[in-house]
């Protein structure tokens, strides 16, 4: 199969934020270089909020020491936007593409993240929307997924977070996006229940056929 | 612009009405190789780093950071070396 037309899916299972962050970085160092194909990553975090360029401090609700007691580590990291929250039963996807096969087009690249969970959740009946100006994915004003990308050498990584069954004791410890809003998850729309895994391997099935790729399932140990 | 200057110019990004600088990743007077890490605009939630487009000194920056820019506009100047 030419690599040029598909895209390598690496499913990590739980992995700690700081360990994944670093995989991300070696990647796109290795995309940037050509030595490897279109990859996406799809994995599910301890406890973590990651504060984007935008991000501020000031929309975290609560104290160092009860963050301390919870266990949950703050990381600045470069992706667009402000404050998110990732943990167990949320879906995260890192997308480390380069755009330069997809027309250069930054809007196009956020439309398809949002679109691909956007079907994923109408094959659920659960229907949802965009929020002009506001990237993500809204169901009745509530947010369901978030977005935070950074583009390096036409290169991407961070990606999208998708709330599947997220404990919204934490997220009530911040703004997430930095706005006063409230957050949805999967679970609390569907009568069906749905494991992280599965509607991870629909949205990246959904993503691919957005961009035109095939998918082709690879191990950790073929992409470092 | 003195006719000499290489202009820093905001690249296409699509179909993006806007940006925001959000930061300078070197200051007036560095010295700069064509493609160093310049600075990064965000647009649509997406941090985009701006690689510096030749060798020379960073010698004028017209878009400080919170500025909004547009694709084509003068975001500073190189002068070559």
């Amino acid at each position: 199969m030419n690599p040029n037309s598909t895209i390598g899916h690496v499913s990590l299972g739980r992995s700690d934020y700081g360990e994944t962050l670093a995989l991300q970085r070696a990647l796109h160092t290795k995309r940037c270089s050509d030595s490897l194909g279109d990859i996406l990553l799809s994995v599910e975090h301890n406890p973590v909020f990651t504060l984007g360029r935008s991000g501020s401090r000031d929309h975290i609700l609560v104290s160092d020491s009860v963050l301390e007691q919870q266990g949950i580590k703050i990381y600045d990291i470069e992706r667009g936007g402000d404050i998110t929250y990732h943990g167990p039963g949320q879906l995260v996807i890192y997308p480390i593409l380069d755009l330069r096969g997809y027309g250069k087009d930054i809007h196009r690249f956020i439309w398809s993240l949002e679109e691909a969970m956007i079907q994923t959740l109408k094959a659920l009946n659960i229907p949802s929307d965009r929020n002009e100006g506001f990237p993500g994915v809204w169901v009745d004003g509530r947010k369901i997924a978030s977005i935070g990308v950074y583009v390096k050498n036409w290169v991407t990584y961070h990606g999208l977070a998708l709330n599947v069954h997220v404990s919204q004791e934490h997220f009530r410890m911040i703004n997430p996006c930095g706005l006063s809003v409230e957050t949805v998850s999967v679970c609390d729309l569907s009568d069906v229940p749905v494991k992280v895994s599965e509607i991870g391997e629909r949205v990246v099935w959904q993503l691919g056929a957005l961009l035109e790729k095939d998918i082709v399932a690879m191990n950790r140990e073929e992409v470092i | 612009m003195s006719t000499d200057m290489i202009p820093i110019r905001m690249p296409d990004l699509g179909d993006v009405s806007k940006a925001v600088v959000v930061q300078w990743l070197q200051s007036i007077g560095c010295q700069l190789v064509e493609g160093d890490d310049l600075l990064e605009v965000e647009t649509e939630k997406t941090t985009f780093v701006i690689p510096a487009p030749a060798s020379g000194r960073l010698v004028a920056i017209h878009a400080p950071e919170t500025a909004a820019v547009t694709t084509g506009e003068s975001l500073g100047e190189i002068e070559p070396e």
